[in-house]
Parts: structure tokens; C-alpha cells; sequence
């Protein structure tokens, strides 16, 4: 081996090992994924903040939301995720067909979600009430359908992997794609686990 | 060769299934206290703590990042330490 050689080969070693201690999927999402995370968590601090100014309107209103409803998406959510993970594992497998049914499940759980989060909302606009009633359902309204959209995003995404994977798009030695729309999946279902107490239960 | 691949794809991967079997428990801890309509320091702390067990497991076991750099699992756990801290600090403000 030459001397051109053995560095090569050290860089290519070195650089497997940075791969492996790197994010799953793309960095680029990865920026995406902690500036979303970071404007939902300057909200539910406002939230908190806004809320401590008006308690007793914000636990009067929020015994006003089904916590059945919110408990119902939090399980979906999370078992949508636990099926993206598995979608994940199959690809890595080279299971191209087990990856799309997985991921199948996870978008058709989006899809439960969205239609429950939509019954909420109607309940809530039948009722007559706005963004305008209050703090509480200024905060409640705005960030839960701005999380909405996430789901909704994360839908397509899931959708367009479906889509790669039935049609063997990924492989063993490529599957970044899967690990990208993964990563957003579990950002949404993260997003969600601390909008849940925060807004349905603590008080 | 493929049969190899099918093979340990069908494994069950029991330690995914298991995180998802612990987050749905302490999801239905989280309502049933919400169910009850408990309120207080407490229960706020309580319900906090059971939200940062979750959203650790999420991003850890789910998204992967317990096998990366500890920075990204840093980032991960500092977010929640100071949203949630800052959230502790805000009820704190509102009890009475």
C-alpha cells in the first residue's frame, strides 16, 4: 500500500466513524427540526408566562377541552412513530416492502390524528369560540394548529417515501431519504408529548 | 443471501416495541392524573418529569440519537431542561 494509499484509507476510516456518531438523515432537516423546535418552545413558554398572569381564566377554559380527544392523538402519535421506527429498521434490512407498510401505518395514524384534531376544532368554532375569546384559547388555538400543519407536512413526506420505497427507491446502502422524513415524523410526535400536558392537563 | 436479510428483518425488535409500550403507560399515567383533576406544585412537577422521561425516550431511542454525539443528545436534553424549567418557573409564579 502507498503512502497516498494509507491516508486514504485513514481519512476513510475517520470519516465512517464521524458518519456514525452524525444525525440520522440529512443535516440540512436537522436545522430545519431545531429552529421548529425552538420557536414551539418559545410559545408554550409564553404559554406558561401568559398563563400565570391569568390562572383562573386559563384552568377554567381548559376544562373546556376533551382530554380524551388529547390523549387519543398523543397514542396515535406515538405509535405512528414507533411504526416509522420500524420502517426504518426493515430499509436498513433491505426490506424495501416492509418499510412502505410500516410507514403506511404511520401515515394512515396521521391521518386519524388529523381527522380527530379537526373534530376538536369544530367543536371548539360550533361554540363560537375564537382566537379572540381569550389568552387561553388564543394560545390553544395557535399552537395546536400550527402543530396541525407539522402533522400535515409530515404527511406528505411520509407519503412521498411510501411512494420511493414501493417502487424500491431505497436500498441497504441508501436509505438517508427514510431516515430524513423519519426524523421530522418524530419531531412532530416530540412537539407533541409536551403540547399535550402542558395545554390539556397541568393546572 | 436475501433469505438472511428477510430473516433479521422479521425479528421483532422488542427493545423499539418495548419504548413504545413505556410511553403509552406513562401517557395513560399522564391522563389518568389529568382525569382526576389533581392540581398543584406536585402534581405539576410530576407531570413534567413524566413528559421529560418521554420526550427523551422519543429522541434518544425513536430518532436515534442515543448512538450519536453526546453534543446532539446534549442539545436534545438542554431544550427540554429549559423549556420545562422555565415552564416549572412560570406556574410556580401563578400559584397562589
Amino acid at each position: 500500500m502507498t503512502k497516498t494509499q494509507n491516508i486514504g484509507t485513514r481519512l476513510n476510516i475517520s470519516t465512517n466513524t464521524l458518519n456514525k456518531e452524525d444525525l440520522p438523515g440529512d443535516f440540512a432537516l436537522w436545522i430545519f427540526i431545531f429552529a421548529e423546535m425552538l420557536a414551539f418552545g418559545v410559545l408554550f413558554v409564553a404559554y406558561a408566562f401568559a398563563r400565570a398572569k391569568d390562572v383562573a381564566i386559563f384552568n377554567e377554559s381548559q376544562l373546556t377541552l376533551s382530554l380524551s380527544s388529547g390523549v387519543i392523538n398523543t397514542l396515535v402519535l406515538i405509535t405512528s412513530s414507533y411504526f416509522v421506527v420500524r420502517g426504518v429498521s426493515a430499509i436498513k434490512h433491505g426490506s424495501s416492502k416492509h418499510c412502505a407498510y410500516f410507514l403506511t401505518g404511520a401515515f394512515l395514524l396521521g391521518g386519524v390524528f388529523v381527522c380527530v384534531k379537526m373534530w376538536e376544532f369544530n367543536a371548539k368554532f360550533s361554540a363560537g369560540i375564537t382566537m379572540s375569546t381569550n389568552n387561553f384559547y388564543m394560545f390553544y388555538l395557535s399552537l395546536t394548529f400550527f402543530h396541525f400543519m407539522h402533522v400535515l407536512m409530515g404527511m406528505v413526506i411520509l407519503g412521498y417515501i411510501i411512494i420511493k420505497s414501493l417502487r424500491s427507491g431505497y436500498s441497504v446502502q441508501d436509505y438517508v431519504g427514510v431516515e430524513t422524513g423519519a426524523s421530522f415524523w418524530h419531531m412532530v410526535d416530540f412537539l407533541w408529548i409536551i403540547l399535550f400536558p402542558l395545554i390539556y392537563i397541568i393546572r | 443471501m436475501m433469505s438472511d436479510i428477510q430473516k433479521t428483518e422479521n425479528k421483532p425488535n422488542y427493545f423499539s416495541t418495548a419504548i413504545w409500550l413505556v410511553l403509552v403507560a406513562l401517557t395513560i399515567v399522564s391522563f389518568c392524573i389529568g382525569e382526576t383533576g389533581m392540581q398543584g406544585q406536585d402534581v405539576m412537577l410530576t407531570l413534567l418529569a413524566i413528559t421529560m422521561i418521554k420526550s427523551q425516550l422519543v429522541a434518544n431511542y425513536f430518532m436515534g440519537l442515543y448512538k450519536t454525539k453526546l453534543l446532539w443528545r446534549g442539545i436534545m436534553f438542554s431544550y427540554f431542561v429549559i423549556v420545562g424549567g422555565l415552564i416549572a418557573l412560570a406556574y410556580l409564579k401563578g400559584i397562589p
